[in-house]
């Protein structure tokens, strides 16, 4: 079977199908995590941003949390994070969110303002008190790349910088996929019962190749790099997630985010100076020196969200998950994974590799919760050997 | 594959170079000129081998001023290189940490300054 | 599915592209992945907004000129150290160096130095890779609040999460690199210095004899081309020379409690 798309979900999938033992290939169009997957903040959620609003992704997310944590040892900072009251309004939410993220079952700590402020002393000093919760720092790169490195030593195919220019087959059934080597010019066919469109927010355009709407709109956000680490905890404001609430602490860098709006076309994505603007000016409320740091970068990631047409800034749409078999819409060989987060790679990729496998009548059960994958430098071993 | 490991013209290419590699190019260039010196000079002290007329004949060559020139670049060079060894060695031993860029500009004006006087009193002697 | 209504959608307009307001021509070394003759293409590029960096206009090329162009990105702020080249003859990272910032006049990028060329911008780094693997380091700290990982058997060893990038830029810089392939090399001997400061409950017997040998910290000859090249402030340059002071400490103390026990025997 296909899987095009080499950010964390292709990877997370080729890694579950391969340890049931089917045949993988699969196809990226640039580098591997070229895409939304590299750009992302590096927050490993523990669900507590979504476990008002959202339950569904929050629990999704405290249980992947947990695995992963378990699966890719080495590649987190396991530095939890913190919701920050800065106003009253602010502690009207935690008493939504405390209970909230206890039916979640996410761990919490109330932390008082003093506490708070000996753990981080960069904080506002004027907040009231601040709840801790188990976010992490992830590596936004090197973590995906060990489910690519399990999946090759496993026996996956997988093939970079190789576009997916056409689907093959007849009308109503997919047989597999015409692609152009990008450093060649090459074009080729490559076969396959199924072809898996993990493609996020390139997701769309993949399904109109194969005459079917795939309801994914690219949702891009901003995202700000900072010279210097600002805190050691990932700092959110406790109120429902908006612009430029969340601060994550990535190596020497400090990275303020995000914004959100919907975008047609994800490969076209602005930097729009005024949400750059809004990043600074609403992250120096949770840490006042955001507004005096030096800024490393400036940026914008696609978020691939499910969500019908017309949603005008991707926050209404929701965090989590969805596979669509598209043989319910009469096209036969078809499948899409698409919404989650970085958080809930392995999640996506078990539930999609249920349904692959259930269609080709596989019935080898997912063995990625407990498969402790290898690390990030195995993939470049195994692709030199 | 090809390969970009660029040899020599590694250690000698100044462009794009800050001060530490430009220190190293200079470093490089002044031990490679003593050393051809030394030779020079090992050369030379076989013309005594060949009488006290060959000897006298260098001595008065020795004294004309494009020689003197070249006497005071060799000292100029053996400084550079001397002091910038006293450099890395307190650096490259952990004596002194942090301290490479002020160090380098100070002994190197001290270089500069020696070697002045020296050329000063070498054209005076003679 | 749950639907998530946060703010009223007119909160965020949604951004139009910036006007163009100027061009940059940029010079591009490439090199073909079947080994054939390399070459530089010059391409005039749009530029769109003074944040506009070199990775940004790589991309733009490839995506309007020449989809061959073969170029590495991932995170685009200085994170993951896939995107390292040369521009204007000097070690960088593509996604934090801006347009605006380079001199006047064409833009020259070229791939990384002293390391294999796979093709066009694209360098080898499985030499760096394999060297790092030894220098692993665990955790930085551990949550308070739920259980972290363990490696389990069969998994060589924790991965690196630390100031070094693993980017290559140090390796491209270093004049010692030029001539010397079985160097360990500045990201080697800084990850190799993390390890032996701070060893965190790991044993940094093997890293000290790789960084003690003759291709280690020895072989350095403090350009400090490296610490001014690394884009994530791990001073791989500062840490070697740490590191000499260590092993200095430990031959001088090695050879002090010989000379103690020998001159007690002779008592």
């Amino acid at each position: 079977m296909v899987i095009v798309g080499g950010g964390g979900t292709g990877g997370a999938l080729a890694h579950d199908l391969a340890l049931r033992g089917i045949r993988v290939v699969l196809v990226e169009r640039h580098g591997l995590t070229s895409g939304t997957t590299g750009r992302h903040h590096g927050l490993l959620h523990s669900g507590a941003r979504y476990a008002v609003n959202d339950p569904e992704s929050a629990v999704e997310c405290i249980t992947e949390n947990r695995i992963l944590r378990r699966i890719c040892p080495g590649s987190f900072e396991e530095n939890d994070g913190l919701f920050v009251a800065l106003e009253e309004a602010d502690l009207e939410w935690r008493d939504r969110l405390v209970p909230a993220c206890e039916a979640s079952g996410i761990p919490t700590r109330w932390l008082t303002r003093l506490e708070a402020l000996r753990l981080e002393p960069l904080l506002n000093p004027r907040l009231l008190g601040a709840l801790q919760v188990p976010d992490a720092t992830m590596d936004a790169m090197r973590m995906p790349l060990r489910f690519f490195a399990t999946a090759l030593a496993n026996g996956a195919d997988i093939r970079p910088y190789t576009e997916v220019v056409g689907l093959t087959g007849q009308a109503g059934c997919v047989t597999g996929v015409r692609v152009v080597d990008r450093a060649t010019g090459r074009e080729y066919e490559i076969g396959g019962d199924i072809v898996v469109n993990a493609a996020g927010p390139w997701g769309e355009s993949i399904g109109c190749m194969g005459g079917v709407d795939v309801p994914v709109q690219p949702s891009p956000g901003v995202l700000v790099a900072l010279r210097g680490r600002l805190c050691n905890m990932v700092v959110n404001r406790m109120h429902k997630s908006g612009d430029g609430d969340i601060v994550v602490p990535q190596r020497a860098l400090s990275i303020v985010g995000t914004s959100s709006w919907v975008a047609e076309d994800p490969d076209d994505l602005a930097v729009p100076e005024d949400h750059v603007q809004r990043m600074l000016d609403e992250g120096s409320r949770l840490i006042p020196a955001v507004r005096t740091a030096a800024i490393r970068a400036a940026w914008s990631a696609a978020r691939p969200l499910i969500g019908e047409r017309g949603a005008s800034t991707g926050r209404e749409l929701s965090r989590t998950f969805k596979c669509y078999d598209h043989a319910t819409e009469g096209v036969e060989g078809l499948v899409t994974i698409s919404g989650g987060k970085g958080t809930t790679l392995r999640g996506m990729a078990e539930l999609t590799a249920d349904v692959v496998a259930h269609k080709l009548g596989v019935d080898a059960p997912c063995r990625t919760r407990d498969t402790v994958l290898l690390p990030h430098t195995a993939f470049h071993h195994a692709r030199a050997a | 594959m090809m390969n970009e490991r660029r040899g020599v013209a590694g250690w000698f290419d100044p462009r794009g170079r800050r001060l530490g590699g430009l220190a190293f190019i200079v470093n490089r260039l002044s031990g490679l000129g003593v050393l051809v010196y030394l030779y020079l000079h090992l050369l030379i002290l076989t013309q005594l081998a060949r009488g006290p007329v060959a000897w006298d004949a260098f001595v008065a060559f020795a004294g004309s001023p494009v020689v003197l020139a070249f006497d005071v670049l060799l000292l100029a060079g053996l400084l550079v290189h001397g002091l910038n060894g006293v450099r890395l060695a307190l650096l490259g031993f952990g004596v002194v940490t942090g301290r490479g860029t002020a160090l380098f500009v100070a002994l190197m004006t001290g270089a500069v300054l020696i070697a002045a006087v020296g050329a000063l009193r070498l054209f005076e002697v003679a | 599915m749950a639907t998530l209504v946060d703010r009223p959608p007119e909160a965020v307009p949604a951004p139009g592209a910036a006007p163009v307001t100027a061009t940059r021509v940029v010079r591009v070394r490439r090199t073909p992945r079947d080994g054939g003759a390399a070459r530089w293409d010059r391409v005039e590029v749009p530029v769109s907004s003074s944040r506009m960096t070199v990775l940004d206009a790589l991309t733009w090329i490839r995506s309007r000129v020449d989809p061959t162009l073969d170029v590495r990105h991932s995170c685009f702020h200085a994170s993951c150290g896939t995107c390292g080249l040369r521009v204007d003859g000097r070690d960088v990272l593509a996604c934090v160096t801006r347009l605006d910032d380079l001199r006047e006049g064409e833009v020259s990028v070229e791939p990384l130095r002293n390391q294999p060329v796979v093709s066009d911008l694209v360098v080898d780094l499985e030499a760096l890779y394999e060297a790092l693997e030894p220098m692993a380091v665990p955790l930085v700290r551990s949550s308070t609040l739920v259980a972290g990982g363990r490696p389990a058997e069969g998994v060589p060893a924790l991965g690196r999460f630390e100031d070094c990038i693993e980017c290559g830029l140090c390796i491209s810089a270093c004049p010692i690199e030029a001539t010397d392939a079985a160097y360990e090399g500045p990201a080697v001997l800084g990850a190799a210095w993390r390890v032996i400061d701070e060893p965190r409950g790991t044993d940094p017997a093997s890293a000290l004899a790789i960084v003690d040998g003759d291709q280690g910290a020895w072989r350095c000859h403090l350009a400090f081309e490296c610490s001014e090249a690394c884009p994530s402030e791990a001073e791989p340059g500062e840490h070697i020379l740490h590191l000499r002071r260590g092993l200095l400490r430990r031959r001088v103390a090695a050879i002090l409690r010989r000379r103690g026990t020998h001159e007690g025997s002779g008592r």
